[in-house]
């Protein structure tokens, strides 16, 4: 498992932020995996080579809160930085006592976005 | 049982068999003391004159008995208190004179009897006609009674209802009948006469004169009805919308003779009118602007998406650029996805402004395909929150329908946001379903079905009452409004149970709908 080459998969339901952030991933050199919904995700099967998950949190049918949590019990710790455009305090503390890596709130620094994701990649 | 009998004779009777033999005896005894005193003074004799006057009065005054009784006595009198020196011959002669005199006096009598039968008769019969006289008399009276009473509750009703009745002859162009009410309606005075008929023309509102005299000429050329309102503008500028209806009148042989009818004051009605439509048009605007209250959240959201977008393709744009060496064609890439996300937020907003403003309504020709988008756009970022999925089956030959853009945008966003709110709280699958197809008749027909509690039970057409509703913020305006507004382009709004959990509604729109003027 270990062997298999790691990396980012992003899953928001709006194609114009999945699009954003496969560009700027790709600027910086890096590869991402695309995915509309946590359904699709979870169905791919790459959650298992997974480095880094950059999700949404509101997205019709299973939320990244949720995908977190179904992760978690799959004991599948990915590092996860959520990006949402309403976060709370209450949703912020929830994600990242579930163990997430960051809790981002649209429009986001992408400065702060991208070393979040060198961060996930190297541990 | 029995009857009074004859022999038994009452007080009254003997009173008058006593008065009517007194008489004879009476007038007898008058006859022989006039007698008596003529003898006395020497007069002629004349007896036997007073005798058969004596005679004649008792016939007539007392009857035939008693008659006879005067004459016997005359007899009697005659024969042995006077001039009994006379032969045996001339009293017999007396005699017979006054028994010839007695009979003859009979048959008057008789005669006498017969006329007043016959007069009783006919006085009888006179009464009797008087009688069915006075009756009939006392009929009529009645009859004209009723007669004025139901004109004065015509009168009544006609004031009550601003409606005038009236007859007017086509050959002649000229009124037969004008009820009280007509000239009340057109302001003259019942005065004027049937002459005021000429002068209303005058009276009607210049714009509507040549639609209606075209609707009255097309009614005498087809020989039937005829059905327009107009309106009329009194001397002192006051408007007033008339309704008139005439019927035909035609003779033995189908030709045109009359129109009867009524024209009726609706400008109570029509202003009536005009007001609900312009607190139907506050109220919408109103409902629209709290349903965007609501939606702010959303909208927000949903500008906030394309525009975070848009700032990291725009850094990544940046990033491509700063190299030591820029890749313009990666710089060119992020740049135009940058264009597609200010494109996407520039129609989000441009959408939303549409939903703001108030005006009269506009007619346009208008794929409710392109509404139910355009909504979904609007309501989409609700739906994801609260993890609604929706399915959307749209037919690609949907005819377009004419009518207001705005309000037909409104009543999907007030029947989506009741779906999504039935939703809110409800178990298992939450599904927003919305299906356009052309229906019978030429008719465009789009359901929206939910999962969420379904309609009340019992109350199911309640819904679209005023003020009716579940929600604990709920104006009940919504689905009175939505349906008001599909109604006045000529469609129909209802809603049905979806199975197994859920509600429908349904709604068709005619392709020629005019929505209201």
């Amino acid at each position: 498992m270990v062997t298999e080459a790691k990396i980012v998969a992003i899953v928001d339901d709006d194609e114009l932020m999945r699009g954003a952030l496969q560009g700027l991933l790709k600027a910086v050199g890096m590869q991402a995996q695309t995915f509309a919904s946590a359904e699709e995700f979870l169905k791919s099967g790459k959650h298992r080579q997974t480095a880094c998950l950059i999700a949404d949190i509101r997205m019709p049918g299973m939320s990244g809160l949720e995908l977190q949590a179904k992760l978690n019990a799959e004991r599948c710790c990915i590092p996860t930085i959520f990006i949402t455009a309403h976060g709370d305090a209450k949703m912020r503390m929830q994600a990242l006592r579930a163990g997430a890596a960051e809790f981002l709130t649209k429009p986001f620094d992408d400065e702060v976005l991208l070393e979040n994701v060198r961060a996930a990649m190297e541990s | 049982m029995s009857f009074p009998t004859n022999n038994k004779l009452t007080a009254a009777e003997i009173k008058r068999y006593a008065l009517c033999y007194g008489l004879a005896l009476a007038s007898v005894a008058a006859a022989f003391v006039l007698a008596r005193m003529f003898i006395y003074f020497h007069l002629p004799q004349p007896f036997t004159s007073f005798a058969m006057s004596a005679i004649a009065i008792t016939f007539w005054y007392g009857g035939a008995a008693p008659g006879i009784l005067a004459a016997v006595l005359s007899i009697l009198i005659r024969t042995y208190l006077f001039q009994e020196n006379i032969s045996l011959l001339g009293r017999l002669g007396y005699s017979v004179a006054f028994i010839v005199f007695a009979f003859l006096m009979i048959g008057v009598r008789r005669r006498r009897s017969d006329l007043e039968v016959k007069v009783a008769g006919r006085t009888a019969e006179l009464t009797r006609a008087n009688e069915e006289l006075s009756l009939e008399i006392a009929e009529r009276k009645r009859a004209e009674d009723k007669v004025r009473l139901s004109e004065a509750y015509l009168a009544e009703a006609q004031k009550l209802t601003h409606t005038g009745s009236w007859v007017w002859e086509v050959g002649g162009k000229r009124a037969l009948h004008l009820s009280e009410e007509w000239y009340r309606v057109y302001g003259f005075d019942p005065s004027d006469g049937l002459e005021a008929w000429r002068k209303r023309l005058e009276r009607i509102h210049p714009n509507d004169r040549a639609r209606r005299q075209e609707t009255i000429d097309q009614a005498i050329n087809n020989k039937s009805e005829y059905d327009v309102e107009y309106r009329i503008v009194l001397p002192d500028g006051a408007i007033k919308h008339v309704h008139s209806v005439g019927h035909p009148v035609l003779d033995g042989s189908g030709n045109l003779m009359q129109f009867v009818g009524s024209s009726t004051d609706i400008t109570g009605r029509r202003l009536a009118e005009e007001a609900l439509r312009q607190a139907q048009t506050d109220l919408a605007h109103i409902s629209r602007v709290t349903t965007m209250g609501e939606l702010t959240a959303s909208l927000a959201h949903e500008v906030n998406q394309p525009i975070a977008a848009a700032m990291t393709d725009a850094n990544t744009c940046l990033r491509w650029l700063n190299r030591d060496q820029p890749d313009v064609a990666e710089a060119r890439e992020a740049a135009s996805r940058v264009v597609k996300d200010a494109t996407r937020a520039a129609e989000i907003i441009s959408r939303t402004r549409l939903l703001f403003k108030k005006g009269t309504p506009q007619s346009e020709l208008i794929n409710m395909n392109d509404i139910i988008r355009e909504m979904l756009v609007l309501m989409i970022g609700d739906m994801s929150r609260l993890s609604i999925s929706v399915r959307i089956e749209l037919a690609d030959d949907l005819p377009e329908i004419t009518g207001d853009r705005v309000q037909l945008q409104q009543v999907f966003m007030n029947l989506m946001a009741n779906s999504i709110d039935a939703m809110k709280d409800a178990d298992g699958t939450r599904e927003l379903a919305i299906n356009s197809q052309r229906g019978q008749n030429g008719q465009v027909m789009v359901t929206i079905s939910d999962t969420g509690v379904g309609l009340p039970a019992q109350q199911a057409d309640q819904i679209f009452n005023a003020f009716f509703t579940t929600k604990p913020n709920g104006t009940g305006m919504g689905l009175r409004i939505s349906r008001s507004i599909i109604e006045s382009h000529g469609g129909r709004l209802w809603a049905s149970d979806h199975l197994p959990r859920g509600a429908s509604f349904h709604l068709t729109l005619p392709i020629e709908a005019a929505p209201h003027e």
